[in-house]
C-alpha cells in the first residue's frame, strides 16, 4: 500500500474529517488518476446582482474520469448500509444503483468500467469521504469543463464546443461506456462532457424556482435576497444547461445519467 | 398529553437492538428506536441550541415540529417567516399549541452561535420551551437543508440567500407538510399540525 493510500485511509478515519473541522488535503505530488486544474476563473452563467462576473477557484486536483461501477461496488462491499438492499429512503429513492443486477452485483447493465450512475448525492458524499477526498464545487467543476481539447477556453473551440452541444442531441448509450476512453481536456481530464452528468458538492446553491417562467424575476417571496439573480453570457448553452439541471435536483435523486467524481484541495 | 411520548420511550426502550429493520439504522451502533424508515430522527448530527446544550434531533421526538432555517443577521425575509411561525403558533387551537415546537436551524455556522441566537431568541420573543433554536457545523446544515429541499447560497460578506420553505415535522420525526414562501395563509400550516396530533 502507498504512503498517499495510507494518508487518505487516515484522513477518512478521523473524526476532524467528520465535522468537516478539516478539510482533505492533497500530498505533493498529484495521485494517480487526478489532475491538477491550475487557478483560474469561474465565471457563473447565472449569479447574484451583487456577485462579482468571474469567481476566482484556487488550484485543486480533480478526478480524471468518473467513478466507476467497480469501485462504487468496493465500497458498499466495505459500507453495507449504502447496499441497495440497506440504504436509508432519506438518502437515496428507490432508484438507487437500479442498474446493477443486484445489492452486490453489478450485471451486464452496469459494465464494471463504466461510470457508476443512479446514486443520490448523498452517496456520492459518502464515496467520497470514505475515499478521504470530497465532491468538486460547482465553480471547480464548471472551471475544469470550460477548458476546451486545445485551448483553455473552450468557448473559443469550434469543435469542442460542437462536441458538447451533439452530445445533448443523441440519446444515451445503454449499458454506458466505460470511463476515461473520452477525448482528454486541455488539462487532462476525460469524459466531463459527452458521457454523463455529475453531482456537485454544492447543487443545491442555484437560487431558481421550480417553475420555469417565473424565473425570469425570481419571486421575492419565495427566495431572501431574491429577484437579484442574473443571467449572463447567454451564448453558453451547455452551461446553462447543467445550471438548470442542477436546479432540479433533489440530494436523495437518483438518475439514469448522473454520477460524479472526486476533487481534492491542494494544501495551501 | 404525554401517552404518545410515553409510548414513543417504551417502543424505544422495549427494541432489542439485533431487530432494527434493515432499511433504518441511520445511526449505526445505537439500538435505534422503532422510527419510520423516512424519519429525520434518524440522523446523527449533532447541534448546540441557544442554552449551550448538545442536541439531536431525536430529542425532539414525541411532539410536532413546526421547522424553519434561518440565519439572524438576515435582513429580509428570516424577521418575516419567524413573524409567520409566530402567527401560525397563536392560530393553533390551544391543545396542539402546547404541544408543539418550533425549531430554528442556523444556516450561518460562523456567527450564529449559541449566545447569538439566545439575543436572538429576546428579541423575538421566542418562548421557552416550545421555541428552539440550533447551531450547528457547516456539512449537517447542509445535509437538513438538503432533506429538505432548501436552496441556500452563501456570497461573500457572509450573508445567505435561501429559499424561505416552512416544514412540519409529525411526531416520529417525517415530514409531513411543506410550504415555501413568505405571509402565506396560516391556516394550512395549523391543520398540517393538528392532523399529526390525529
Amino acid at each position: 500500500m502507498s504512503p498517499f493510500r495510507l494518508l487518505l485511509l487516515g484522513l477518512a478515519t478521523s473524526a476532524a474529517l467528520r465535522l468537516g473541522a478539516a478539510e482533505p488535503a492533497a500530498p505533493d505530488p498529484v495521485p494517480p488518476g487526478f489532475v491538477r486544474i491550475p487557478a483560474g476563473n469561474y465565471s457563473p452563467v447565472l449569479r447574484m446582482k451583487d456577485e462579482p462576473e468571474t469567481v476566482p477557484v484556487a488550484a485543486f486536483l480533480l478526478q480524471g474520469r468518473p467513478v466507476t461501477n467497480a469501485e462504487f461496488l468496493a465500497f458498499v462491499q466495505a459500507n453495507p448500509k449504502w447496499r441497495s438492499s440497506q440504504v436509508s429512503p432519506l438518502f437515496a429513492d428507490t432508484g438507487y444503483l437500479g442498474e446493477w443486477a443486484g445489492a452486490l452485483e453489478l450485471g451486464p447493465g452496469a459494465p464494471a468500467d463504466s461510470p457508476v450512475v443512479r446514486v443520490s448525492w448523498f452517496a456520492a458524499r459518502a464515496y467520497a469521504r470514505w475515499k478521504g477526498l470530497r465532491l468538486p464545487t460547482t465553480a471547480e467543476w464548471e472551471r475544469a469543463a470550460a477548458a476546451g481539447y486545445e485551448v483553455e477556453d473552450g468557448q473559443t473551440e469550434a469543435a469542442f464546443r460542437d462536441a458538447v452541444i451533439t452530445w445533448f442531441t443523441v440519446p444515451n448509450l445503454r449499458p454506458l461506456p466505460a470511463a476515461g476512453r473520452g477525448r482528454p481536456n486541455y488539462f487532462g481530464v476525460r469524459d466531463l462532457h459527452t458521457l454523463i452528468w455529475e453531482w456537485v458538492d454544492d447543487f443545491n446553491t442555484a437560487l431558481t424556482t421550480g417553475e420555469s417562467r417565473a424565473d425570469s424575476g425570481l419571486e421575492r417571496d419565495l427566495f431572501c435576497g431574491a429577484g437579484s439573480v442574473g443571467a449572463r453570457d447567454t451564448g453558453n448553452y451547455p452551461a446553462f444547461m447543467r445550471a438548470g439541471y442542477r436546479s432540479s435536483l433533489r440530494a436523495s435523486y437518483t438518475v439514469p445519467n448522473l454520477g460524479f467524481r472526486c476533487a481534492l484541495s491542494l494544501s495551501p | 398529553m404525554k401517552l404518545f411520548a410515553l409510548l414513543c420511550l417504551a417502543v424505544f426502550a422495549s427494541t432489542p437492538a439485533t431487530a432494527q429493520p434493515a432499511a433504518a439504522p441511520a445511526v449505526p451502533g445505537r439500538a435505534a428506536p422503532a422510527l419510520p424508515p423516512k424519519s429525520l430522527y434518524h440522523l446523527d448530527s449533532t447541534w448546540t441550541d441557544d442554552t449551550g446544550q448538545t442536541r439531536q434531533l431525536l430529542s425532539l421526538l414525541g411532539d410536532p415540529v413546526v421547522v424553519a432555517m434561518i440565519f439572524t443577521n438576515c435582513e429580509y425575509a428570516c424577521p418575516i417567516m419567524v413573524t409567520d411561525l409566530l402567527r401560525i403558533r397563536a392560530a393553533l387551537p390551544a391543545a396542539e399549541r402546547a404541544r408543539t415546537k418550533f425549531l430554528l436551524v442556523s444556516f450561518d455556522d460562523v456567527r450564529d452561535t449559541p449566545p447569538v441566537l439566545r439575543a436572538y431568541r429576546a428579541k423575538m420573543n421566542l418562548e421557552a420551551p416550545a421555541w428552539q433554536l440550533f447551531h450547528g457545523a457547516a456539512p449537517d446544515i447542509q445535509e437538513l437543508a438538503l432533506l429538505f429541499g432548501v436552496k441556500v447560497k452563501r456570497d461573500a460578506r457572509g450573508q445567505f440567500s435561501h429559499s424561505n420553505l416552512i416544514t412540519v415535522l409529525n411526531p416520529t420525526g417525517e415530514i409531513a407538510y411543506q410550504r415555501e414562501g413568505l405571509r402565506g395563509d396560516t391556516d394550512e400550516v395549523v391543520r398540517a399540525v393538528t392532523a399529526t396530533l390525529k
